[in-house]
């Protein structure tokens, strides 16, 4: 177990976001094969491997890969989904900036098996930088035929690959959100099956559209060229391969991480060069939306899908945060409801006004004016979103608050009874904050 | 009672004045853009942030209806979608927008001592601009780096692992730097839409090290 490096083999050679340097090490050989292979057969390799989508819900690839029609009588659009945005995960950053062609040729892979007319790369617009590479590995692609028509010689197989950029907004990372804002509008979330179309029968344009995380296209590259069995012998049971870690917070050596699927939690700990700054706390193992798990539950987590929800969270992301004991916890769910208040876009009610309740309370509480039953009310409001909003933002703003009121009740009734912090006048994050950031938040 | 329901009618709002201020060379990358997508209207995005890019940094009406006119779409669809994306500015920012990522891996590794760092270095609070028009000053959600806290986005560079002392020294080679306006943070996306632009944008940035842009890679 532990780390084992396949998406990442090669990050570390000097070069490899180039396209010369990049063949040298394998590169394009996924694509290479895959067109010697039936369309089903690529999706069937995809199936064999096990691999489920890295974005943070673990949905299986093969599923979406297969649901796509298998003819032609509309467009076809492979979308990635590179609008990264959960707090705590910078993996799809490193991949992009350090390996734009695994992505691209990932994605070419895609419109080869899911008979793709184009592609397109949403990516978050404060990724400048990413984004420069993954268009630079695209120019390159095409110079080397990789990409326009008849692509590797193959008659009437045309694929064209763009970026497209965001403008700021966390909310555009779910799905249909995204498929809005990709065709130039609202970043608003739309209804989802049973009740609507799924993506793949009817995303954008109504026409049929996979959408996959950037290392799920990344893997899909590893797969082909290596054989889904391979990856299947990695993991566990059931979530196969490897996963990026991105870990942050109090640790000495805060980095991406692609460990086995199945790693023991306190393994990564140990390899990531421990908590710094005092005792463990807590781990935040998924990023922002998952539950916090506190230091001494985490002995018998191990990182993938099953035994995270096994022990009372989730995998998600892979944005793995840790916290060390002047962290006061409170604090941190304030500042967590306050992204999700900031982020909800507005068109659910539950949500909209759920998100902004949930901080208001927790900025009552921690500016020292709690009032008895006001964690009943907490977790009211957010047993009243969960699964009662548009998409997984409303269920993601609950979660973690729900999660940090199970954990670590005490400190919660430590704030109202007390009226401050129980870690101390140096808790991190530091109290009180920038006046009111209701209203200083970035003027529009 | 009749007052009262009058008061909230909004005041006739005066028509955005027609400005065409798109260059050639602006109207020439977006059409190339548009011919991306199956539709018109997907090069919204694209095309607002082409009009920040020529409008010096923000989007007035006038930047709104003319990326309105040129795609075919009503005012009020176009402001809608401006309006959703934090990063299209209505309003007029500094020469320099600082964003402070204060999420959650930020907050604790002390972003918020170098808000109040910088809110006290520059005279301003959270959310305003300083009189000389240099420096607008604004906390950001999570900009996704968070192995680097503390993070700060400028124009279209991050700086990273930021302390109350060395965003001082930023701030310093900021005030002579032209390359960090909203303006050149549009210019670089726009050129990542458009293939084969070959001038390079972005980048992240050590404090300590401002001169190696590779500095702060993890």
């Amino acid at each position: 177990m532990a780390i084992r490096n396949l998406l990442f083999e090669h990050r570390l050679v000097p070069g490899i976001e180039e396209i010369d340097v990049y063949e040298k090490h394998g590169g394009y050989e996924g694509l290479r094969k895959a067109v010697t292979l039936e369309r089903q057969a690529v999706i069937d390799e995809v199936k064999t491997s096990g691999l489920r989508g890295r974005g943070g819900a673990g949905f299986p690839t093969w599923i979406k890969w297969n649901g796509l029609p298998k003819n032609t009588d509309k467009p076809h659009y492979i979308i990635c989904n590179a609008d990264e945005g959960e707090p705590g995960t910078y993996k799809d950053r490193e991949l992009m900036l350090k390996l734009p062609h695994l992505l691209v040729e990932g994605m070419i892979i895609a419109g080869y098996a899911g008979l793709g007319t184009a592609g397109y790369i949403y990516i978050r617009g404060e990724y400048v930088e990413p984004a420069w590479q993954v268009r630079k590995a695209i120019d390159q692609a095409y110079k080397k035929g990789y990409l326009g028509k008849n692509i590797l010689g193959i008659e009437g197989f045309n694929y064209d690959l763009y970026v497209h950029m965001g403008a700021g907004s966390y909310e555009c990372g779910e799905e249909s959100a995204l498929m809005s804002s990709l065709m130039g509008e609202r970043g608003n979330p739309r209804l989802k099956a049973p009740h609507a179309p799924l993506p793949v029968h009817e995303g954008v344009w109504k026409s049929p559209t996979l959408v996959n995380n950037v290392e799920t296209y990344c893997a899909a590259t590893w797969i082909l060229k290596n054989g889904g069995a391979e990856y299947a012998k990695l993991g566990t049971e059931r979530s196969k391969g490897t996963k990026i870690i991105s870990v942050s917070g109090h640790i000495a050596k805060p980095a991406n991480y692609e460990i086995e699927m199945g790693t023991p939690l306190l393994e990564l700990l140990e390899a990531a060069g421990g908590v710094t700054g005092g005792k463990l706390k807590a781990v935040i193992p998924g990023g922002s939306s998952v539950q916090i798990v506190p230091a001494d539950k985490l002995a018998g987590i191990n990182l993938d899908y099953e035994s995270c929800s096994a022990n009372g969270t989730l995998l998600g992301s892979g944005g793995f945060m840790v916290f060390n004991d002047t962290t006061d916890i409170v604090l941190l769910m304030k500042r967590t409801s306050e992204f999700y208040m900031h982020e909800s876009c507005g068109k659910c009610t539950p949500c909209r006004e759920g998100t902004r309740w949930l901080f208001k309370i927790l900025d009552r509480i921690t500016s020292g004016s709690g009032r008895e039953g006001d964690i009943e009310m907490l977790l009211d409001i957010c047993s009243q979103i969960d699964g009662r909003s548009y998409c997984g933002l409303g269920d993601a703003a609950a979660w973690p608050i729900v999660g940090a009121i199970k954990a670590f009740r005490e400190e919660f009734e430590y704030w109202i009874a007390h009226k401050r912090s129980p870690v101390g006048d140096h808790a991190v994050p530091p109290t009180p904050v920038v006046v009111n950031p209701l209203l200083t938040l970035t003027p529009a | 009672m009749a007052e009262s329901v009058t008061s909230n009618i909004r005041e006739p709002q005066p028509a955005p004045v027609k400005e065409s201020r798109f260059s050639e060379l602006a109207i020439a990358e977006l059409e190339e853009i548009a011919s991306h997508y199956p539709e018109r209207k997907a090069a919204c995005l694209p095309a607002l942030w082409i009009a920040q890019r020529e409008y010096e940094g923000y989007l007035p009406p006038a930047a709104i209806q003319e990326v309105a006119d040129r795609l075919g779409l009503s005012y009020s669809e176009v402001e809608g979608v401006a309006t959703f994306y934090t990063m299209y500015n209505l309003r007029k920012r500094g020469r320099h927008h600082l964003e402070v990522c204060t999420c959650l891996t930020c907050a604790v590794k002390g972003a918020y001592e170098v808000v109040h760092k910088l809110e006290k270095e520059l005279g301003v609070h959270v959310g305003q601009t300083t009189a000389d028009g240099e420096f607008t000053l604004s906390e950001a959600e999570c900009l996704d780096f968070c192995g680097a806290a503390t993070v700060m986005q400028v124009g279209d560079k991050y700086f990273t692992q930021l302390t109350p002392e060395n965003v001082v020294k930023v701030i310093d080679e900021l005030r002579n730097s032209p390359d960090y306006t909203p303006a050149k943070l549009a210019d670089s996306i726009v050129k990542v839409l458009v293939p084969g632009a070959s001038e390079q944008g972005g980048g992240s940035f050590s404090a300590e090290d401002l001169k190696n842009p590779a500095g702060a890679m993890l």
